[in-house]
């Protein structure tokens, strides 16, 4: 389990990068990370696997700091950046470098290899390597030692299509195996897909945590509505109390459901061409959350 | 401790790095062993203690291990390889001692192979100008043994340096300019304001000539065989104090 408690990390004297967060990531369970860019994420994950010292709180795996588990590359896997190999070593050997000083048995290394199918490649210099195969080779690595808890920091970057879904498929099978995946991501319709349940934070502060469906439902759903006398709508819809924005040559309406706008239009004798409900997506909470913070 | 120290020796095995230093090492001992023997006059390099100096010509591989030694440490950081290294070893400390190890076991390594080369060379060389190879077991032994000593403490502060200053070419720079200026001139302003004038003995360039003295060059200002060596071990303990502290405590963001 990945606990963090009432983290707080500042950089100088003016960045407060993280400011006293708090969640906790359950086994099992894929978790997804999210924040608007400079949120704290990468340095919160950062925190937990003990490249970067808090000033306060705590941030824990399976109860210990990462760096007081015993043989912690077998017990956690990280991809924190697609950046971190050396261009001239081979696939393989970077792979079988991190395997000896993390314990992890050799054999593992073709293991990996084929996980992320990367073993036509695995004797090619990374150097070579596109940052889609340098995202798998980042995986391979976090997942050498076989680790229960996975936290992975934009691993969608540089994916193609069919590597998003590769990575969606892996992510989701690794759950399934009882790991938890903590995942930070920026791609919100991914990440929407892929994940059980959400974090969400902004400047460094708790924002929100829950299914994707808790928190979608939270948020109030929008009707894109069409009409040739879309200024009297408008008014009749703001009369009702609903909160009304232009989108193109129609209107979303915020606040009520697409039968009270039909029996509002019905009463004031307004034509409508298009009443579509819009589901409430993840980007839809993630901007809603994070703009009210903002304010 | 093991496990880390076995990965680091693998990083250096499966760059080219490697092989490149060990190119430019081959060519410089070459070049410096055919012109000095070439260069001299028969009786300059016919008693064995002027071809023991020769023998020295191997100390260039010092230069190569620092190198190495800075090289291995600073790439972890230009690569960004040192956030996966501390994945897999969290605890600082280890990395730091693991890198200063490697640094030496290359260090000794390297000069090793350049002696052995410029033996060889030496060997070659020496008849074909007419001289006999006359270098004696018991002196050159000693001189190995001493310059082997001084190879495994520069890989040591190479590694050190480049964990403290972390950027590559900083770091390279930076040691180049104190062997071929800084410590000349540091030297000569203590001698020239007699502050103390054999107060630049202590400085590591000069301790490590006071390692590798054969005797046959004016000596006067150097230190003692034994005394170089404690002089060049604090230098390299206080690389590696530095890298320790710095690496301990800095953020690897």
């Amino acid at each position: 389990m990945i606990a963090v408690e009432d983290l707080r990390k500042r950089y100088g004297k003016k960045t407060l990068a993280v400011d006293g967060l708090s969640f906790t990531v359950e086994p099992g369970r894929v978790v997804g990370f999210l924040g608007p860019n400079g949120a704290g994420k990468t340095t919160t994950l950062r925190v937990l696997l003990g490249l970067v010292r808090a000033n306060s709180g705590q941030a824990t795996i399976n109860g210990k700091r990462y760096v007081d588990l015993e043989r912690p590359f077998c017990q956690v896997g990280a991809v924190l950046e697609a950046s971190g190999f050396h261009p001239g070593r081979k696939a393989r050997n970077h792979l079988r470098v991190l395997a000896r000083a993390g314990h992890a048995p050799k054999a593992r290394v073709d293991e990996v290899l084929k996980i992320v199918g990367l073993e036509g490649a695995a004797n090619k210099r990374v150097g070579g390597y596109s940052l889609g195969m340098r995202q798998r080779l980042a995986l391979a690595a976090a997942l050498l030692g076989d680790p229960g808890v996975l936290i992975l920091d934009e691993p969608a970057n540089g994916l193609d299509p069919e590597g998003i879904r590769w990575l969606r498929d892996t992510l989701r099978s690794l759950a399934a195996e009882g790991r938890a995946v903590l995942i930070s991501s920026h791609v919100l319709a991914e990440v929407e897909q892929t994940v059980d349940e959400v974090v969400i934070i902004n400047k460094g502060k708790f924002v929100a945590h829950g299914s994707v469906e808790s928190l979608t439902r939270s948020v109030e759903g929008r009707v894109r509505v069409r009409s040739p006398q879309a200024a009297k709508l408008e008014k009749q819809l703001a009369k009702a109390g609903l909160k009304v924005d232009a989108d193109g040559d129609a209107l979303l309406v915020t606040g009520g459901a697409s039968s009270q706008i039909g029996e509002i239009a019905a009463k004031s004798q307004v034509v409508l061409h298009e009443l579509t409900p819009i589901a409430t997506q993840l980007e839809d909470v993630f901007f809603a959350l994070t703009t009210e913070e903002q304010r | 401790m093991i496990a880390s120290l076995s990965s680091e020796w693998l990083k250096i095995r499966t760059t080219r790095t490697i092989f490149w230093l060990l190119v430019a090492l081959t060519a410089l001992v070459t070049l410096f062993a055919v012109a000095s023997v070439a260069g001299e006059h028969k009786e300059n390099i016919s008693s064995p203690h002027n071809q023991l100096d020769l023998l020295g010509i191997g100390f260039l591989a010092l230069l190569i291990a620092l190198i190495m030694g800075l090289i291995v440490s600073t790439g972890e950081f230009r690569h960004g390889t040192i956030t996966p290294t501390l994945l897999a070893t969290p605890s600082r400390a280890s990395v730091a001692i693991s890198k200063a190890i490697a640094g030496m076991l290359f260090g000794v390594a390297l000069v090793a192979l350049a002696e052995g080369f410029v033996a060889f060379e030496l060997a070659i060389a020496l008849p074909i100008k007419g001289v006999d190879f006359v270098i004696q077991a018991g002196p050159a032994a000693g001189f190995l043994g001493r310059v082997l000593f001084a190879a495994a403490l520069w890989g040591a502060i190479g590694s050190g340096i480049g964990l403290a200053i972390r950027n590559q070419i900083g770091a390279v720079v930076g040691c180049f300019a104190w062997l071929f200026f800084v410590e000349r001139l540091i030297t000569a302003i203590l001698r020239v304001h007699a502050i103390n004038s054999h107060a630049g003995r202590f400085l590591p360039l000069q301790a490590t000539g006071a390692v590798l003295n054969t005797g046959t060059r004016n000596s006067g200002d150097l230190l003692s065989h034994a005394a170089g060596m404690a002089v060049l071990c604090g230098w390299m303990a206080l690389a590696t104090v530095l890298a320790l502290v710095l690496l301990g405590r800095r953020d690897v963001s």
